[in-house]
């Protein structure tokens, strides 16, 4: 069954205007630092997305900042009231990628609105596209911020997407950041480097949201089957022009190109999701380019990385909790929710349950942070299920009430870390090493049921017939709300 | 006189002067403005005078703090690393 869903950036766009979520800037604006600063000043106040129409330096260009910076914009590129909660949202994205998974067709060139225009050889300049200089202090013009790059296992076969952060060095490399455990970096570094192979890619600018959506979903069903279970019908996509990979046939922008063995140019620094320039200048992975692909008047998207919230902070965030909620469901384990705030740039993992048996908070973040993603967080709080996980008052109130000092908290030394984590030490860094902690917010099973203190909230220490009177008389009492 | 940039990862003050050194750079001022911060590796004589050589050095740290006083830059040579 399909889904209602955008088959493209342009009727997503058209979507975003008519809820109220889009602001069309007619005015031009310099892709030097102005355009990140007006998406970085979107996302802080959580401001509709801004539709830039007019680029200095780059006539024929537009540009969506900040496209899926916020639950609303999340529900609408879902095909859903914009006004749906943070559960609903979660159980639908569940739902839906919780079936069978729908693999995408090819379709022919000529239905391929990303061929419009084709770029190789000396032609194919990556300073003919308007990288923006996203924040003052940047090591360079990230020309991808908000975008996927497809690679292929070349022993399976296996297509992955995922959003690898690429910075513009001259106009024929581009270089970036791959982790060693990340999915690419696992390919790359594994299957292609020890060959002294390098590595075909093509980057996604201005894809359909749904598979925005899907290359940062941290899910093993592949990328390209991943987005067709959310739109409920296959994504179409097209052979590139240089290799054999295939890239979404209506996204604005491809980049055509090879990830380059045992070469490294320096990279960064970048504001990035933690709200920080954390991970310095060094040398990182290189891309040198082959072809660039475009549609006519193409729109470039840009996101802009900083203090929350922000769409890798949101997405990110989102899909990680429930990542989590099917490894703990698949489990058994009694839970009643995961989430993950975006404002904690998707280091925390709240976790609820029905305190079943002693030590569960324990299994349940022995699980976490077992599982192949847990560099991306560090911190896993449980809490018992009369805490609602998506309400922060409620959780901090756990927080700071529930979880004894000393046995509450458990630390997890000489873990798997990332270069990103602002409060590592420079040598962690290098070397990807973390820590991670516990914060047990459920009172002791072994209490006896007259020890156990009792929450004290309207919901709680009131007769039914008491509460239902107070809320029917609300405003006659001179309420307004 | 063309302007450039470049990142120095440990303490500025280990830059060598007067000598030739390899170094990544920044173009700030390009003819075409679509090129405004294409990188190169270049082989350049350095100076702390602002007036020693003929182009302006800008210096940020690791993670992109600027330097109030810009130093001055001769370009020896562009480098390319790769080979099509």
């Amino acid at each position: 069954m399909s889904y209602k869903f955008y088959k493209d950036n342009r009727e997503f766009i058209k979507a975003l205007d008519s809820y109220g979520e889009l602001v069309t800037i007619q005015k031009e604006v310099d892709w030097d630092l102005e355009m990140g600063a007006i998406v970085r000043r979107v996302c802080e106040k959580k401001a509709p997305a801004p539709y830039f129409k007019r680029i200095r330096d780059y006539p024929n260009f537009e540009a969506l900042g900040a496209p899926l910076a916020t639950y609303s914009r999340l529900a609408i590129a879902m095909g859903m009231d914009p006004k749906a909660r943070v559960p609903e949202i979660c159980d639908e994205y569940v739902r839906r990628t919780s079936g069978r998974p729908i693999q995408p067709i090819l379709v022919d060139r000529g239905k391929a609105p990303c061929k419009e225009n084709i770029l190789t050889g000396k032609d194919a300049d990556l300073f003919k596209l308007p990288g923006p200089m996203v924040h003052d202090g940047d090591g360079g013009r990230y020309l991808a911020t908000w975008h996927f790059i497809v690679a292929k296992d070349p022993n399976t076969g296996a297509i992955n997407w995922g959003m690898y952060r690429q910075m513009v060095f001259d106009e024929k490399t581009m270089v970036g950041p791959v982790l060693p455990f990340s999915d690419m970096g696992k390919m790359f570094y594994g299957k292609y480097v020890p060959k002294n192979k390098p590595m075909p890619f093509a980057t996604v600018i201005g894809c359909d949201p749904l598979s925005g959506v899907a290359a940062c979903a941290p899910s093993p069903i592949p990328e390209d089957q991943f987005t067709g279970m959310l739109m409920g019908a296959p994504v179409e996509l097209v052979k590139c022009e240089t290799c054999d990979l295939e890239v979404p046939a209506h996204a604005e922008i491809i980049i055509e190109g090879e990830v380059v063995p045992n070469v490294w140019i320096e990279e960064a620094p970048f504001g990035e999701y933690t709200g920080y320039r954390t991970s310095p200048r060094e040398p990182r992975t290189v891309y040198r380019i082959k072809a660039i692909t475009y549609r006519n008047n193409p729109i470039l998207t840009v996101s802009n990385m900083g203090v929350p919230t922000d769409e890798g902070q949101l997405l990110r965030s989102f899909s990680l909790g429930l990542e989590m909620r099917r490894l703990l469901e698949s489990q058994g384990i009694p839970i009643t929710g995961v989430f993950m705030w975006p404002e904690s740039t998707h280091h925390l993992v709240v976790v609820g349950t029905k305190v079943a048996y002693s030590g569960i908070a324990t299994q349940i973040a022995n699980l976490i942070f077992g599982s192949k993603l847990s560099p991306w967080f560090h911190m896993v709080i449980v809490v018992d299920d009369e805490t609602d996980i998506y309400n922060k008052d409620d959780v901090i109130h756990a927080l700071a009430t529930k979880c004894h000092p000393i046995r509450g908290i458990r630390k997890y030394e000489h873990a798997v870390g990332t270069p990103l984590y602002p409060f590592a030490e420079p040598e962690d860094r290098i070397w990807s090493r973390g820590a991670q902690v516990l914060f047990d917010c459920t009172f002791p099973l072994h209490w006896s049921k007259s020890d156990l203190p009792i929450k004290v909230s309207f919901n709680n220490v009131y007769p039914k017939e008491i509460q239902e009177r107070v809320i029917k008389n609300w405003k006659e009492y001179g309420f307004k709300e | 006189m063309k302007e450039y940039d470049t990142f120095v990862l440990s303490d500025p003050e280990t830059l060598i002067e007067d000598q030739e050194i390899e170094l990544i750079l920044r173009d700030l001022t390009p003819t075409d403005r679509r090129y405004k911060y294409r990188g190169f590796y270049a082989k350049a004589l350095l100076s702390r005078s602002e007036t020693k050589y003929p182009d302006r050095l800008w210096i940020r740290l690791g993670r992109g703090q600027l330097q109030e006083k810009p130093w001055s830059i001769k370009i020896l040579k562009e480098m390319n690393k790769f080979t099509e």
